[in-house]
């Protein structure tokens, strides 16, 4: 996404730029996570690359790509939680 | 990202299009604030990500063969990153105690 371009000159420019940081924040997050899944997944559901994805690895991507996040989810509690209780490690 | 809203000695006039010269006062302070908040939840969920990454690697070990963590691999999940945190703490205090 290309920001600098596309953005339409709102009226409120304070509430434009709160869009704008929001949407670039998220699109970096979710970039993140794509990259993420797929390092991983690639990893362990094609482990000989061949002329395209077999059924059984498309499968085995949707399986890995559902525990990513759930693991992602467990993190984020687990994480959050932890720092929520020692406040000093943060 | 804080610079974008002055403080620095070379402050931009414009972020993302938006005339910043335009915003009163009040506008910039709750900008600022805005700012620090959503790079600290930028930061937070950085982390989040390279955890997920390492632990991922750590307990994710079996075939995959469904989408839901199973009962080994959640609690592994949780126990590495609170270890890892853990670890993290021990880093500090050894270093603290080096420096006396």
């Amino acid at each position: 996404m290309d920001s600098f371009s596309g953005t339409p000159s709102s009226s409120d420019p304070k509430a434009a730029l709160i869009t704008q940081v929001r949407q670039e924040s998220a699109l970096s997050n979710a970039r993140q996570l794509v990259e993420k899944v797929n390092e991983h997944c690639f990893e362990r559901c094609v482990p000989k690359p061949s002329t395209s994805l077999s059924s059984g690895e498309t499968s085995c991507y949707s399986a890995c790509m559902e525990k990513y996040m759930a693991a992602w989810n467990v993190v984020s509690k687990s994480y959050i939680t932890k720092l929520q209780r020692e406040p000093s490690m943060s | 990202m804080e610079s974008i809203l002055g403080g620095g000695g070379n402050v931009p006039t414009t972020a993302g299009g938006v005339d910043l010269t335009k915003l009163s006062d009040t506008d910039k302070a709750e900008l600022r604030q805005f700012i620090q908040a959503e790079s600290q939840k930028a930061s937070l969920q950085q982390s989040i990500h390279s955890l997920t990454d390492l632990c991922f690697r750590k307990c994710i070990t079996a075939r995959i063969a469904n989408g839901k963590l199973d009962k080994y691999e959640e609690p592994c999940m949780t126990n590495c990153v609170e270890r890892f945190l853990d670890g993290t703490q021990l880093i500090v205090r050894q270093l603290e105690q080096m420096r006396r």
